[in-house]
């Protein structure tokens, strides 16, 4: 196994510049993740929307609900004329504005049709809101009114006001938190092509551009090693070299994602790069036969590297790249594998049915190994034919 | 016979590399291939290492015939090109222990036999160096311990001094000596006819594609009609001397440049002494007198018209 050796020890020599590759990955995705940068993660904050109250009721039922309202809205301190609040409402200085007409409570109380006026932002998000929750304050009045003899009004005010200060507790559940750390091991995947190209294409230039140069070839080829053999000799050493970058660089994700790796998703995400690492070593390999210095390789480290990682949603999520850009980035590998990982991130849970879509982008992915090699064998045998 | 070549033509796009080349290399002969840069020396080489596909003739080693999958053959075979063909990511001692690891998979016995190739071409010193901190005479040497440290019956050397200072081209020529005396058959090529005419047992010299003369270097000076060439260093020299000189039997060329006067004579006895009767007739004061036998320049010279030592004197 003299050309295996050989071919490890080439690797050897060109360490310092793979573990750099490797490096940056690692510090660029174990930082995000500790950060918890999400680009695609939607997060929730609470706001309070403007609003004015008009009551000229001045009921206890009508502060009941000011009160209640309060505590979702902020009240602005307006003019009831119709002219100053359509300018609120324009200026976005108040979404909503409510007006209680006097006798609101009593029409209430007496089972007649009880009227409140409301001018607010058509369509908008804090209409529905507000709606929602003077809609919950009468219907829950209603309900005491009509299953309750002899109420007052102050009375019926303080169960309501009792009743709407109940929550509910709220537990945030495993699937929640799963789908926060499928997210973070999807985009810490999504790095993962931009490395495992760099460093493949790194090595295995390096390695197969000293096994051509002429001399050294010829000197193999007067040698009583078959043809056969050398070539698989070299062949394993490649794929070695692959599955140990693979290795390596799937290791931190145990550490980081622990036992998340060994569930249906992170088996899927490993899975899928294991299948990209094949697709990007026969690329690699198809590189090494086109470049002729060391320069070269490591501008063509960078270049297929880099381009397609921009183009196929490595670190810009797939969402906010245009159609025509993906259009193009279908042609390499890295799309259908961050298209596989984005899926295998946003999966709800691992069924027959979601796992399909994730295989045929699996295959998609051999193919592409399959042509790259086949193109890289073709070039070679031309080659040879063309120097003898 | 070792090696043996008959009728072989190469084409390259149209051009004639091999014309209808033969030889024959016997076993335990220092076989040189002798020709200008362009001669064809190296394309037969790499067609009798079956490294080139040629479009006619055959070619036997070892009495079968070579193929690119003769790999029984090519067991006995050590090769030195011409270019330096080592790992630039070993070191001299792991860049010998991967070819001779070619050929020996026997570990133990491969340790051995690379300790005595690390002695042999003398780089003890320097074998945990990388090939890039060797000098140009030491990395020939290298070169050569990756080709010779399986022991090779047979070992064939493309102008392996190519570029080599005289102290590492001495102990390469040496070392090629030895290996022949320990039993290998060596197919040596080279411009540098010194070396061919230093070393060698038979010869062929090329030109064209073809073998123009070969045999020994007795043989070949023999073919030629050319006897010594004489220098005289003359101090009082007048014009219709080199008139005289060129009418004195056997001389076949006189020429007088910077004091000094060089007759070429055809083969005869007493040659130098009737150049100087002559001089001393004429009462010339003479210097320094110089009287060199024929060389394989003067056989190329002859045979083609051509001067060998300029082809060599081009590339370097």
């Amino acid at each position: 196994m003299q050309v295996y050796k050989a071919f490890f020890r080439i690797i050897q020599k060109n360490l310092l510049q793979i573990i750099i590759y490797v490096f940056v990955f690692l510090a660029v995705s174990i930082s995000l993740t500790i950060a918890g940068v999400n680009p695609v993660q939607t997060e929730f904050t609470q706001t309070k929307i403007s609003m004015a109250f008009f009551d000229y009721d001045n009921s206890s039922l009508s502060l009941g609900l000011k009160n209640h309202l309060a505590k979702t809205g902020r009240m602005a301190d307006l003019a009831d004329e119709a002219e100053s609040i359509q300018d609120a409402l324009f200026f976005r200085e108040i979404e909503y504005a409510l007006r209680v007409p006097q006798g609101f409570a009593e029409a209430l109380m007496s089972g007649e049709e009880a009227y409140i006026e409301k001018i607010s932002v058509p369509a908008s998000v804090s209409e529905v809101y507000l709606d929602n929750a003077v809609n919950k304050y009468l219907n829950t009045a209603r309900i005491y009114i009509s299953n309750t003899e002899g109420l007052s009004q102050e009375e019926l005010a303080d169960y309501i006001a009792a009743d709407m200060e109940k929550s509910a507790k709220v537990e945030v559940n495993r699937e929640i938190e799963e789908l926060t750390l499928s997210q973070k091991a999807g985009n810490h995947y999504n790095y993962m092509a931009y490395s495992l190209f760099a460093v493949l294409i790194l090595g295995v230039s390096s390695v197969m551009l000293v096994f051509q140069s002429q001399d050294l070839k010829n000197r193999n080829l007067c040698s009583p090693i078959t043809l056969r053999n050398m070539n698989f000799q070299l062949i394993l050493g490649n794929i070695s070299y692959a599955v140990l970058a693979w290795m390596v660089m799937n290791l931190p994700s145990i550490f980081m994602f622990g036992s998340f790796m060994f569930t249906a998703k992170g088996l899927l995400l490993m899975a899928n790069s294991l299948i990209f690492t094949m697709a990007a070593l026969s690329i690699s390999f198809l590189i090494s036969i086109l470049v002729t210095s060391p320069g070269a390789v490591s501008a063509a480290a960078n270049v297929v590297s880099l381009g397609s990682s921009f183009i196929s949603g490595v670190f810009v999520p797939q969402e906010l790249l245009s159609d025509t850009v993906l259009r193009i980035s279908s042609f390499t590998p890295a799309y259908w594998y961050v298209k596989s990982n984005n899926d295998i991130a946003g999966m709800g849970e691992v069924t027959a049915m979601s796992r399909a879509p994730i295989f045929n982008n699996m295959l998609i992915i051999l193919g592409f190994a399959a042509a790259s090699f086949t193109i890289a064998l073709v070039i070679t045998k031309q080659r040879r034919i063309k120097k003898q | 016979m070792v090696i043996k070549v008959e009728n072989l033509v190469k084409r390259y796009d149209g051009l004639i590399a091999l014309d209808h080349f033969s030889l024959e290399v016997r076993e335990g002969e220092i076989f040189g291939l002798l020709g200008p840069n362009g001669s064809g020396k190296t394309t037969a080489i790499n067609c009798i290492l079956s490294l080139l596909k040629y479009d006619k003739g055959t070619i036997e080693v070892y009495g079968r015939p070579m193929t690119p999958d003769a790999y029984d053959i090519k067991r006995n075979i050590g090769i030195i090109m011409q270019n330096v063909a080592v790992f630039d990511e070993l070191t001299v001692y792991e860049n010998i222990d991967y070819f001779c690891g070619l050929y020996i998979p026997d570990r133990k016995k491969r340790k051995e036999l690379v300790e005595e190739a690390i002695d042999f071409v003398e780089l003890n010193k320097f074998r945990n160096f990388l090939p890039k901190k060797l000098s140009g005479g030491l990395l020939r040497r290298l070169n050569i311990a990756c080709g010779i440290a399986h022991k090779p019956s047979l070992i064939i050397l493309d102008e392996p001094t190519v570029a080599v200072d005289p102290q590492s081209r001495k102990k390469i020529l040496e070392g090629i000596k030895e290996l022949n005396k320990n039993g290998a058959t060596v197919v040596y090529t080279s411009h540098y006819m010194e070396e061919v005419e230093e070393i060698c047992t038979r010869i062929a010299i090329m030109d064209k594609g073809k073998v123009i003369a070969l045999g020994t270097k007795d043989e070949l000076k023999g073919m030629i009609h050319s006897g010594e060439k004489v220098t005289i260093e003359i101090f009082d020299y007048s014009s219709n001397i080199l008139e005289e000189v060129r009418s004195i039997p056997h001389i076949i060329t006189a020429e007088y440049t910077d004091n000094l006067l060089v007759a070429r004579f055809s083969k005869g006895k007493n040659n130098l002494g009737v150049l100087l009767d002559y001089l001393r007739s004429r009462q010339i004061e003479t210097g320094r007198i110089y009287s060199e036998p024929p060389t394989l320049n003067d056989v190329f010279l002859e045979i083609t018209g051509k001067e060998l030592r300029d082809y060599a004197k081009g590339v370097q």
